[in-house]
């Protein structure tokens, strides 16, 4: 049971208010359908730094939080093209997690789109969900269905959530190979 | 425990660049509808600072998109949370260059697949 969780928004365009966070309610509707009595949080936006994403992870770990999401920076980013934010989400939550499953989702040109990470530490499981509206909504909502389906099956959550987004991709004129 | 799966999506995209742009408070949902409608393809925008925005397009060539550039910034200029003017332009347009998957470098960290493979090519 998710009975306490936190969104945690990142980004620096988000931080100062140059693009709106439409993600953050969107997350928050559906972890009240796991639970409409859970505690949710959303915090500050932070800005994308490793040291201060994995802070704030720690943080929330430190208050026993059952769930941690975060929103945004899940892709290769300013490592591709100079002009993109910086993704450091996924490699703040390398070193903290005790048990992880990763998917890592790449375009043909061999760029890294989105790498999605379901794990633990602890007693808390912590998820993250690229930042683009559509990709971000249908992982949350297999997420909630595989949550609900069958619990804290690390393997399965992120499963489920990497091909919801990579049918987000696909839908567009795609396929896909598995390396 | 550590699983790590990879995957290739191959979808053809175009990566789009406008500068000149001052950008506050966007609802990029809202900007990718407006930009939907104007060019009747899928669009994502993956980058916005408070002077540009940088959207991937897909299923459409560079030069469809070149031909349309200024009803793109037309377009743009209409949403809520961008101011265009008159250095407003699509700074640039590419399209996404395939790279074979059997000659990827070695890891370096820090580094995606998409950067080693380019190093192939230099």
């Amino acid at each position: 049971m998710v009975n306490k969780a936190v969104i945690i928004p990142t980004g620096d365009e988000i931080k100062e208010g140059i693009v709106l966070d439409t993600d953050s309610p969107m997350v928050m509707s559906f972890i009240l359908k796991l639970n409409g009595d859970c505690h949710v949080e959303r915090c500050r936006p932070t800005v994308d730094d490793e040291a201060n994403i994995e802070q704030k992870i720690q943080q929330y770990l430190a208050e026993e939080f059952d769930l941690i999401i975060l929103i945004g920076g899940s892709g290769g980013g300013h490592r591709y093209s100079k002009t993109l934010g910086k993704d450091f989400t996924h490699s703040a939550l390398e070193g903290i997690l005790d048990d992880k499953v990763v998917t890592e989702l790449y375009g043909k040109n061999g760029h890294l789109w989105s790498k999605l990470i379901a794990g633990r530490a602890g007693k808390t499981l912590v998820i993250n969900i690229p930042g683009p509206f559509a990709e971000a909504e249908a992982a949350m909502s297999a997420f909630v269905e595989t949550f609900k389906e069958i619990g804290v099956d690390l393997k399965r959550i992120n499963a489920s959530m990497a091909e919801a987004v990579k049918k987000k991709y696909s839908l567009y004129n795609g396929f896909e190979n598995q390396l | 425990m550590l699983d790590n799966t990879q995957i290739i999506v191959q979808v053809d995209k175009t990566i789009v660049k406008i500068t000149g742009v001052q950008v506050r408070g966007l609802d990029t949902q809202a900007l990718e509808k407006i930009l939907m409608n104007k060019l009747k393809s899928l669009v994502r925008i993956i980058g916005v600072t408070g002077d540009s925005i940088e959207m991937d397009v897909y299923g459409l060539e560079e030069s469809a998109i070149l031909s349309e550039s200024e009803d793109v910034i037309k377009a743009i200029s209409m949403a809520e949370g961008i101011t265009a003017s008159d250095v407003t332009k699509m700074a640039s347009v590419e399209k996404i260059q395939s790279f074979d998957i059997e000659k990827i470098p070695d890891y370096i960290e820090n580094r995606c697949k998409g950067e080693r493979w380019q190093k192939v090519g230099q």
